[in-house]
């Protein structure tokens, strides 16, 4: 019995430490409807900035919590000035990429200033512990818990009743009426991002003290359990995100207590999956809140997509279809088998989220799921190479779409999470159901790619292979959205209502939308499977799904060739930049935040 | 004969046409040119550090390769490209090195995804892919071009349960490891190894990298009541959790895997480490020539920083891949052969290295019982803690 209480206690003391994340994520989710991306970088930037002040500059405890949260909070302005104002009338989803590109570039200046390796950063209070329990808490805990709870406390006073406060919840219910009613928004914003910001830096640094260990990938893993803690709580409730974290740390120890450490994110994500499922608003929306996304597509907004004359088209496939005839690298070769590949996962999330309006944030796990179906196929069964690639996109179709399908009710914003955590739940599975996957081992001795017994082995026969079926692929798209299926599917994404009114029924055409992305991304990732040969649970990881997304983003929403133009610029980018060796996902960051900034409709426009 | 493969023969022909040409171009340069090794590592993403440690026990050995006076008069350089870990990258790269003539071998890479999803490539390219710090079982099979100096660790882990069982007395073991592919393959030795010392294994629990709370974990341990803890961790995670066990209040003896052997794991864990046993491949007053050298060089190069586990491997691999280039010279496939050739290299990690030429890869690491006192890595005296 007392190991549950211990249990509880280890529960409530990490979700005090996801807390402090999730609260400033919560801020700016209240007035902006955005998910900062870039707040888990914040907090890693805060973390350094306490190690400069503590280990270089010996500040007391006070002074280094006013240094970081001030430095923190110009990071933060700066952000808002530069990086999402000029966005502010552009489509809803760019603000949204400008915060991947930002974390980007926040995380690679840390590492190239402090270099990759974990540091140090010591705790500047007393080593006391209090027995509680089985185990013991120590100051820094209960500073945590003092901070997350008094930040919360107070946001929730100003907000609630002081001027700018008010100013700040009326922008985020009706932000061109607040502008009609003289409140400056761009102040609210301003003082958002400042006070998020601040909470971010300073969290990182106590963070960083309570581990004892700073180090350059703590800021993804920040952020993602931050918003898992958040919209739990109910996106952009505040006091509801720290009841969300706390409940979030509580799940994975019971979790761990229950089924083992290998267990615990699954649960945190199961967790998230029921949430949303169930109370879509979130634990603790009340029942006034204005719903959480317009009604109508304003998440997407249509632009004039560029139009590419067929000849053109025409052309541009015959040089690529002809291209290993020329004294051309391999190098080169391989590289466009990667943009290939990746071309056939953002043409399935093209389809599902910019033509259906369903912003995935979990496309990997479509690839590893077929993948892993292909490699297993073609092993264990001795199934040829050619069908077991279809049988993987088979099975992707159809688990992707089954695992997707609870989350058919839900709109804008709280797609993309649910979706995170669907592919995040797939990798975790895929990890424990060893008998099956063979977990962290991985599966290795795959067959080469044949096809009617040839083996296709020379990177010409490979780069062949795969641009003809991602060509096929595309046309097939292309075809499908021509038909009344694309105007439906348009349809449902431009004003659900106005569809179902029509008599479209939403979930079958979101199915039918699953079915056919989750066929090409599974093809896309049966092919990789035999290409490398060897995958485990890391070969199809986030950073696919985010980079996926941001090809689709850059291609144009919708666009069949945007998707494929997406994938050949950012496959193409990060090795034309290999010069710069280390600087090199810096440069990369930077010309996506450029492209956002003057392109947000993405290279060819969406459709 | 099916069009792709008359297609590929063309292709291929014209291309060992251009390769010819390139190669008289590269004899002619042949005194002044270095001899070029390619490296595919990290550099950025999650992994970077690993990266960094490999340029800097590299580095080192350039040094001294280039003060003896290279190999046969001409210098020996490394081209690295940063992979991130990525198998899409790590075959992009695997690409560019096999059909760069000038590089005779292929380091790298670190993960065992992007190292074993390039293999194919390197190997029907025929360029030697020497993985040193890829310990999946696998790895070697992946064809003859693959050559390993990772520590296996069906070698490695018997060491360890020994250093736990036999020599620190423990009975009833809690093992915590890295949910990765060699955290696991090593956990399946250690326990076999440990329960044939007789051992019982009280729990077994793995964690994925990103993990940085274990004080749950650490009451599943504690309620199976073990006199022991192993840690199969990186120095950054075993820190961790030797700290939250001593939070937790756990006082049981722990006793960690080489990978922690760093000055990292000193600092990140401070007091909590103290006693922790580290069973390594090497030590700092080891008498050893080559171990002194080591150390001495490194500690020179990089103003008083103490190397680590990782800074060895790489150190070691640059050395071996010198010793194999003396004997093989610029000839991919003579280069192949100089590994089965190769004899007695001086080496920290394994005192001398040969291959075993059946399983490519290297055998009889060289053994250290060391203990944390007063903050240092230190020789275990044999006094219990």
């Amino acid at each position: 019995m007392s190991s549950w209480l211990d249990y509880t206690i280890n529960g409530l003391i990490v979700g005090n430490v996801y807390a402090l994340v999730a609260v400033g994520l919560a801020l700016i989710f209240g007035v902006s409807r955005l998910i900062n991306f870039a707040q888990g970088s914040i907090y890693l930037v805060g973390a350094y900035i306490g190690w400069v002040a503590v280990v270089q500059l010996h500040t007391p405890l006070p002074l280094t919590i006013i240094v970081v949260a001030a430095a923190a909070a110009v990071v933060g302005l700066i952000i808002e000035r530069f990086g999402l104002r000029p966005l502010q009338n552009s489509v809803r989803i760019a603000p949204l990429l400008a915060t991947i590109g930002i974390s980007f570039v926040l995380d690679q200046l840390v590492m190239l200033t402090f270099s990759p390796n974990p540091r140090a950063l010591p705790s500047q209070l007393p080593d006391v512990r209090f027995q509680v329990g089985g185990g013991t808490i120590g100051p820094l805990d209960l500073l945590i818990a003092g901070v997350g709870l008094t930040s919360a406390l107070l946001l929730f006073v100003f907000l609630r009743y002081s001027k700018l406060g008010w100013a700040v919840r009326a922008a985020s219910q009706d932000r061109d009426a607040a502008m009609q009613m003289g409140v400056d928004v761009n102040r609210v914003n301003q003082a958002v991002f400042g006070i998020a910001a601040a909470l971010g830096g300073v969290s990182g640094m106590l963070v960083g003290m309570y581990y004892n260990q700073i180090d350059t990938a703590m800021s993804l893993q920040a952020t993602l359990k931050g918003v898992v803690a958040e919209v739990v709580g109910g996106a952009g409730n505040v006091p509801g995100a720290v009841i969300g974290s706390l409940l979030l740390g509580l799940v994975e120890s019971y979790g761990v207590a229950v089924f083992g450490t290998s267990y615990r994110n699954l649960f945190a994500f199961l967790l998230l999956v029921v949430v949303l499922v169930l109370r879509p608003n979130g634990l603790f929306a009340s029942a006034r809140q204005a719903p959480p996304e317009p009604l109508t597509g304003t998440f997407i907004a249509p632009s004039r997509p560029v139009r590419i004359p067929r000849w053109a088209l025409l052309a541009a496939a015959a040089i690529f279809a002809v291209l290993p005839f020329f004294p051309v690298s391999f190098y080169v070769l391989q590289t466009l088998i990667n943009a290939w590949l990746l071309g056939m996962l953002a043409l399935s999330l093209t389809l599902v989220a910019g033509t259906m309006g369903q912003v995935s944030l979990g496309h990997a796990a479509l690839l590893a799921i077929g993948a892993y179906t292909s490699a297993l196929l073609s092993l264990t069964l001795s199934v040829p190479v050619g069908l077991a690639v279809i049988g993987g996109g088979l099975m992707s179709a159809a688990l992707g779409t089954l695992l997707i399908s609870p989350s058919f009710r839900l709109r804008g914003h709280y797609v993309s999470i649910a979706t995170l955590a669907i592919g995040e739940i797939v990798s975790l599975v895929i990890l424990n159901w060893e008998s099956v996957t063979r977990g962290p081992i991985g599966i290795s001795g795959i067959p080469p790619l044949s096809l009617f017994g040839y083996d296709l082995i020379s990177p010409s026969s490979i780069y062949w292979f795969s641009f003809a079926v991602m060509v096929v692929l595309a046309l097939l798209q292309g075809r499908l959205l021509g038909s009344h299926l694309g105007r439906s599917f348009r349809a449902i994404r431009d004003d659900d209502i106005a569809a179902r009114a029509y008599g479209l029924s939403l979930n079958r055409y979101k199915s039918l939308a699953f079915i056919f992305g989750g066929f090409a991304a599974g093809v896309s990732g049966g092919i990789a499977a035999h290409l490398y040969s060897y995958i485990n649970h890391e070969t199809f990881n986030t950073q696919q799904s985010i980079l996926a997304l941001t090809v689709v983003i850059l291609g144009g929403l919708g666009n069949v060739v945007g998707a494929i133009v997406g994938a050949v610029a950012l496959v193409g980018l990060p090795e034309v930049f290999r010069i710069a060796a280390e600087y090199r996902i810096l440069i990369y960051g930077i010309v996506l935040l450029l492209l956002v900034r003057f392109r947000p409709q993405g290279l060819l426009g969406t459709i | 004969m099916s069009n792709i493969d008359r297609r590929t023969l063309v292709k291929g022909s014209l291309a060992a046409m251009m390769a010819g040409t390139t190669f008289s171009r590269a004899a002619l340069a042949q005194s002044s040119e270095p001899i070029l090794l390619g490296v595919s590592g990290p550099l950025t993403g999650p992994n970077a550090q690993y990266g960094t440690q490999w340029k800097q026990g590299f580095d080192l050995a350039l040094d001294e390769i280039t003060a003896a006076g290279g190999i046969n008069g001409r210098k020996l350089a490394y081209q690295f490209e940063d992979s991130q870990s990525d198998p899409r990258q790590s075959v992009a790269i695997a690409q560019k090195f096999v059909s760069n003539p000038a590089i005779v071998l292929e380091l790298g890479d670190f993960s065992s995804p992007a190292s074993m999803a390039a293999s194919p490539i390197y190997q029907r390219a025929g360029l030697v892919q020497f993985g040193f710090t890829n310990s999946h079982p696998d790895f070697t099979k992946g064809g003859d071009f693959m050559w390993s100096t990772s520590v296996s660790q069906a070698d490695e882990q018997p060491l360890l349960a020994s250093y736990a069982v036999r020599r620190l007395g423990l009975k009833k073991l809690a093992v915590l490891h890295l949910n990765t592919d060699w955290g696991r393959t090593s956990r399946d030795y250690f326990v076999n190894a440990a329960k044939e010392y007789g051992a019982e294994i009280a729990v077994t629990e793995g964690y994925i990298a990103e993990e940085r709370d274990f004080r749950s974990t650490l009451v599943r341990v504690r309620d199976a009541n073990p006199d022991g803890l192993i840690l199969i961790s990186y120095y950054s995670d075993g820190a961790l959790i030797a700290r939250q066990a001593r939070q937790v209040g756990l006082k049981q003896v722990i006793c960690a895997a080489s990978s922690v052997y760093s000055p990292k794991f000193l600092e990140l864990g401070g007091e909590a480490v103290e006693d922790v046993h580290v069973g390594t491949r090497y030590f700092p007053e080891d008498p050893r020539p080559e171990v002194q050298k080591f150390i001495s060089g490194f500690k020179k190069k990089y103003n008083g920083l103490e190397p680590d586990a990782f800074n060895a491997y790489a150190y070691d691999a640059m050395n071996m891949a010198a010793a194999v280039v003396r004997i093989g010279g610029t000839d991919r496939k003579a280069i192949r052969d100089a590994f089965t050739k190769v004899k007695d290299v001086p080496s920290v990690i394994f005192g001398t290295a040969t291959f075993d030429v059946a399983t490519r890869r290297v055998k009889g690491a060289m053994n250290a019982e060391l203990v944390v006192r007063k903050g240092q890595f230190a020789l275990w005296d044999g006094k219990p803690t």
